[in-house]
């Protein structure tokens, strides 16, 4: 109950937010991506938080969504809602196929098979005509029940909504047979076969769970940027961020995936847009023309996922269980 | 004949990736562990061998002399630096770790080199022999050479040098082979600076018929992760199978199918033997 009430207050507060910083586009990107990284990471610790199966190919899912979407509204003029749905229903699908694959494996193999899947749904749209290919999909035009879907407080709420809904699933799930079943099977999946928990059906469980929630966010995130690639949606590099965004947080607790998002996105943001560099040089520290300037200005966008890398190796060697992690120990 | 022509580059390219798959085996099987950063380290080699050439002037292969030790030294240094603190880790963190790894190395490359793909010409590097109508890359052939060159005295070292028995033990079995008085902190770094050296060696080696660019790894780790599990993860002989398997296929499908579908052909593959055959074509029966 307590919980109930902290998500609440923060959904809330949330809601009020964009009242409050005015009609600033860039603040309310920054923070559309924190809601949807902090949707994203929760859906993944469905799976790999409280069932223990790290999935390192959830950019699937998210692609899925977005591909399906994208697709019925380019081609067939669909309701996005309804290009939603039948994104679930893809997702769902290519969940299943892989679960029937990786569930039988366990370890380096459970990992390594979720990319692979990954790869071929990345590479299937990289090559077919339908997805248009290497270009992507580019969308003109989008209307729902009428509203300014030009401006991006729809979705905001939109992804708002999905991070409330995800996190009460997460809530959910964790005080129920299902959840407590599932942290079984992470803690010893031997011992949890042998108490009777037919092991393939709850993973397959949890994995729909996790792929369908994983396959709205990508489906809102193409109908709010109006574009997709595989380089976009698809890449590896999206399920890596999506896990490293859990594990600073702290895996397996409700919490730990949004406080992820919280610290972890405004960080790349930050080093993606150059702001670092830009004070240095409007601050007059660095001339704007000498060659650290020069590259400051220039390549420390790219630096972004470098700090990604040092985080994820300073997490794993000082504090795996995550920043939650560390709380709970000193308790 | 086109049959014959794909089915021999197919088993020259083959020779390469079998060399990085050998390298990604080797330290599974010593350390057990998944090592995600072995296609940057491919890529680190691939650097090498550009800079020899362009700023020092020498051949891409006859830079392997420098290449081998330093890379070997560094993958030592890495092993004791970080990947020793994480021997005992729950698989996905060691995963995580060796990811955050090559995403240091390919970022600080992407940052040092820019991402404009470099290009390593020598004046062989197009050229080709012509044996009874089937023409054959003359720096794909050398590659093979030395690959084959490389791999025999690699098994000679685990077969016959006090060393080499010492890791193949440590392979077979960790706690037993500690038991027995071998040092297995120091063989774990051995085996990852011998993996990091065989990375880099087959990096430098397709050097001049490959683009090199700072994310060039990203294609090489998926596929020595599928050359390991087509011969076992563990299971250096396996490995080299595989490589020449994994060669065959994709360059089968380029001729047969298309070139923009020989990665699925190949993952595909993957997924079937870690359905049917978990433990690999040679690998032995146990952990799946």
């Amino acid at each position: 109950m307590k919980q109930i009430i902290i998500i609440a207050v923060i959904a809330g507060f949330a809601a009020l937010l964009p009242l409050a910083i005015g009609d600033s586009p860039y603040f309310i990107g920054v923070l559309i991506s924190v809601l949807m990284m902090a949707a994203l990471s929760s859906a993944w610790n469905i799976l790999g938080g409280y069932a223990g199966q790290y999935s390192f190919g959830h950019a699937a899912y998210f692609g899925a969504g977005a591909y399906t979407t994208m697709i019925l509204i380019s081609k067939f003029n669909f309701n996005p809602l309804v290009g939603m749905v039948a994104g679930i229903i893809v997702a769902c699908i290519i969940a299943l196929i892989t679960g029937s694959i990786v569930f039988r494996l366990r370890g380096h193999y459970f990992g390594l098979a979720s990319i692979a899947v990954a790869e071929i749904v990345r590479l299937s749209a990289l090559n077919f005509d339908f997805t248009g290919g290497a270009q992507g999909i580019l969308l003109s035009d989008v209307s729902l029940w009428g509203m300014d879907l030009n401006s991006k407080i729809p979705f905001y709420y939109g992804m708002l909504l999905v991070l409330v809904f995800t996190l009460g699933i997460a809530l959910n799930l964790r005080k129920s047979k299902t959840g407590y079943y599932l942290q079984a099977i992470r803690e010893d999946q031997d011992a949890a076969a042998s108490l009777g928990i037919n092991l393939s059906f709850y993973k397959n469980k949890a994995l729909l769970i996790s792929a369908g929630l994983t396959s709205v966010l990508g489906s809102l995130y193409a109908v709010y940027i109006r574009f997709i690639d595989t380089s976009a949606v698809l890449d590896l590099r999206l399920s890596i961020e999506i896990i490293l965004t859990a594990i600073i947080g702290g895996v397996g607790t409700v919490w730990g995936p949004v406080l992820g998002a919280v610290l972890l996105v405004p960080l790349a943001e930050m080093l993606r847009s150059n702001v670092i560099g830009d004070v240095l040089v409007t601050q007059g520290i660095v001339s704007e023309n000498s060659g650290l300037g020069v590259f400051l200005k220039g390549n420390l966008a790219h630096a972004h996922v470098l700090v990604y890398g040092i985080i994820t190796v300073l997490c794993i060697l000082y504090m795996p269980k995550g920043i939650l992690g560390l709380f709970r120990r000193k308790k | 004949m086109f049959f014959i022509q794909s089915l021999l580059s197919g088993i020259l390219t083959g020779g390469v990736y079998a060399l990085a798959g050998i390298g990604m085996s080797l330290v599974f099987g010593v350390m057990n562990i998944s090592n995600f950063a072995h296609g940057d380290l491919m890529m680190l080699g691939m650097y090498l061998a550009y800079f020899a050439f362009t700023l020092l002037h020498i051949d891409p292969y006859l830079s392997l002399l420098l290449i081998i030790p330093t890379a070997f030294l560094f993958g030592f240094i890495i092993e004791k630096v970080f990947i020793h603190r994480i021997i005992h880790h729950p698989h996905q963190n060691q995963i995580l770790l060796t990811i955050g790894l090559g995403l240091i190395m390919s970022n600080t490359a992407l940052l040092a080199f820019t991402s404009d793909p470099k290009i390593l010409t020598t004046s062989y590097s197009s050229s080709a022999v012509n044996i009874g109508g089937i023409s054959l890359s003359v720096p794909l052939l050398l590659s093979f050479a030395i690959t084959a060159g490389i791999t025999g005295i690699l098994f000679l070292f685990l077969s016959k040098t006090t060393t080499g028995l010492a890791l193949w033990a440590t392979s077979q079995n960790r706690e037993a082979a500690q038991l027995m008085g071998i040092n297995v902190a120091k063989m774990s770094a051995i085996a990852f600076g011998l993996g990091t050296a065989l990375a880099a060696t087959a990096g430098a080696l397709i050097a001049p018929v490959y683009y090199i660019h700072p994310l060039a790894g990203h294609t090489f780790l998926l596929k020595a992760f599928t050359i390991c599990v087509l011969g076992g993860l563990g299971s250096v002989v396996g490995a080299g199978v595989g490589g020449i398997i994994i060669g065959i296929v994709e360059s089968m499908s380029s001729t047969y199918l298309s070139s923009d579908w020989k990665d699925v052909v190949v993952f595909i593959i993957f997924l079937m033997v870690l359905l049917l055959r978990p433990q690999g074509l040679l690998g032995k029966k146990g952990e799946q």
